[in-house]
């Protein structure tokens, strides 16, 4: 049986909730056009992340509350969803595309036999069916996809693709589901380590300084770290960084790295290919530095400083407060 | 240890561009590489094997061009290679291609672990993995930046999460997907690319596979794409600041207040 609802996928790690979620309950809700906006829950017994999700509106929350959630493994957590989902069929099914949304997604997609589009970069209705908007060939080439026949539509879209706003008016249902938590004999959750500086995310970063090829020197490395430092904000990079020592994976901005959602975002040598400019399309101001005029990353930005790095930066920590 | 690898031929992918007049790809004389996450793959899979002892196979679902990335992963040391090739299996989205590719990894047979890149640089899905772990009913770890034998039948692997990092332990058979920094393939040496050419690769067709004909191709294949097209670009209006940098630098803070 399907129903006419859209279904939310709310993944919480640890007591946080990860934010894409809110962002899709938002988004949902843009879109619902008189559908139902569910936001589905799995938690442990302590956390109670329905009390942040209400803010954001949903018509209602299902939880799942199991203490084994705490260290569930991907399959544990796809037949969870599976045993709410497969009976009463939402019309679309969305999940952030983090790292654990890309993971439990597919299983269930697979036990569900649906479609399942990737990584989108929107989402709209049209003619009842979910219009899946995706980026293939490193972003060079969009896609628009539809699951026609077969329920739930399924996405996962990327994070920061869409703001989270609280909602107002509007009573929010909150229902317990009933489940049972399989045990998978075969996985296990043996460990799980915190990461200590997750609070500074690239991602959620007000103030980012990006570094790209023609700003790479140990100089401009330190003064772009000064300069963040000044301002409260993360030094990034662009992709052909990651290859240096200083650098890892996980200051890496665009495809396959962050989507920033910062106020100020700097660009320096960064030449602005669309595999950069993607992960910075949500960025609110702007300012790019490169020694060619021509560059490609001056259409991207508020402003445009043509010039030397090194020069920019030095003034630049010089006047601000 | 039998270890399978799948793998995928993909474009260069920065060559690849939208004909802005038709909407049509552009990808004519762009030649076909193995997928770049998958070398990692493959690698993990031989240094698995080099500790464990067994064998290698890679599989991949595609056209008789796909030969070419099969011979360059056994140039890398793998074994054999299985291509499963047919007009049939044409179309298929990642459901119908997970559910064919572990229909394949059932008949190559006895199979203890399948591995994958993390994802293809030309579709960025990621999703193929952990759907053939679903039909074969086996446990995953998807985005795996280390993969340790922790005994005959058992692997640790850490999956890092936005907040946290998981060791998971699972016993196998198993799929696994890498990351990059997982660890830096091994190059093709002039002996093993001559020996690739002596390797066996295994052509399979739907006949040959236990498979259930509505589950595979275009019939299979919930999804279909109905437009394809260039990014749009918002053009910013861009303010260029003056060639002086401290001029530049107090006009911009002037401005951003």
């Amino acid at each position: 049986m399907d129903n006419n609802e859209i279904w939310v996928y709310v993944e919480t790690t640890g007591s946080k909730i990860e934010p894409t979620s809110l962002q899709l309950i938002t988004k949902a809700k843009a879109i619902a056009d008189g559908r139902k906006v569910v936001a589905v829950v799995p938690e442990t017994s302590s956390i109670n992340a329905e009390t942040t999700v209400k803010e954001y509106g949903p018509d209602q929350i299902k939880t799942l509350v199991d203490d084994h959630f705490a260290h569930a493994t991907d399959e544990e957590i796809a037949d969870a969803l599976f045993q709410v989902t497969d009976k009463n069929r939402p019309d679309s099914l969305l999940f952030p595309a983090t790292i654990l949304g890309r993971s439990i997604a597919p299983r269930l997609q697979a036990k569900l036999g649906t479609g399942l589009t990737g990584d989108c970069l929107d989402i709209y209705y049209q003619d009842g069916l979910l219009v899946q908007v995706k980026p293939t060939y490193g972003d060079n080439v969009m896609c628009d996809i539809v699951c026609p026949d077969r329920r739930p539509q399924m996405v996962t879209v990327r994070p920061n693709t869409f703001r989270a706003e609280k909602g107002t008016g509007g009573a929010t249902e909150i229902v317990q589901s009933k489940f049972t938590f399989h045990k998978e004999a075969n996985s296990e959750v043996v460990a799980t380590d915190p990461i200590i500086n997750s609070s500074s995310k690239l991602d959620d970063a007000k103030v980012v300084i990006a570094l790209g090829r023609g700003a790479y020197s140990d100089k401009n490395i330190k003064l772009a770290q000064d300069l963040a430092a000044k301002l409260g904000g993360m030094v990034g990079v662009s992709r052909p960084l990651t290859d240096e020592p200083e650098f890892s994976h996980d200051d890496q901005i665009g495809i396959g790295g962050a989507s920033l959602s910062a106020d100020l975002l700097i660009n320096l040598g960064i030449s602005g290919a669309v595999q950069y400019t993607v992960g910075i399309k949500n960025a609110k101001k702007i300012v790019s530095v490169n020694i060619d005029k021509d560059a490609p990353i001056f259409d991207e930005s508020d402003f445009a400083y043509v010039g030397d790095v090194t020069d920019f930066l030095n003034a630049l920590l010089k006047q601000v407060r | 240890m039998k270890i399978v690898v799948g793998i995928k031929q993909v474009p260069e992918t920065d060559s690849v561009k939208i004909d802005p007049k038709t909407n049509n790809l552009e990808r004519s004389g762009i030649q076909g590489i193995i997928n770049p996450f998958d070398k990692n793959a493959i690698e993990a899979a031989l240094q698995l094997r080099d500790q464990a002892g067994g064998e290698v196979v890679l599989l991949s679902m595609g056209p008789d061009s796909y030969t070419s990335s099969l011979r360059d992963g056994m140039a890398m040391g793998a074994d054999k290679a299985v291509l499963v090739s047919s007009r049939a299996f044409g179309g298929a989205d990642t459901l119908a291609t997970g559910y064919t590719l572990a229909k394949a990894v059932e008949s190559i047979g006895d199979v203890d672990l399948v591995l994958f890149g993390r994802q293809s640089v030309d579709a960025d899905t990621g999703q193929v993995g952990p759907i053939v772990a679903e039909f074969l009913s086996v446990p995953q770890v998807t985005f795996a930046e280390t993969v340790s034998l922790e005994s005959e039948n058992t692997i640790i692997a850490k999956r890092q999460l936005d907040s946290a990092v998981q060791d998971i332990k699972l016993t196998l058979p198993a799929v696994i997907t890498v990351r990059k920094e997982l660890n830096n393939p091994r190059y093709e040496t002039p002996v093993n690319m001559k020996e690739s050419f002596e390797k066996p690769i295994t052509v399979w067709t739907e006949a040959d596979l236990n498979l259930d004909p509505s589950q595979i191709g275009q019939a299979g294949s919930p999804t279909s794409v109905t437009n394809v097209y260039a990014p749009t670009k918002e053009v910013k209006k861009t303010t260029i600041l003056p060639e002086d940098p401290v001029q530049a630098v107090s006009e911009l803070l002037g401005k951003l207040d």
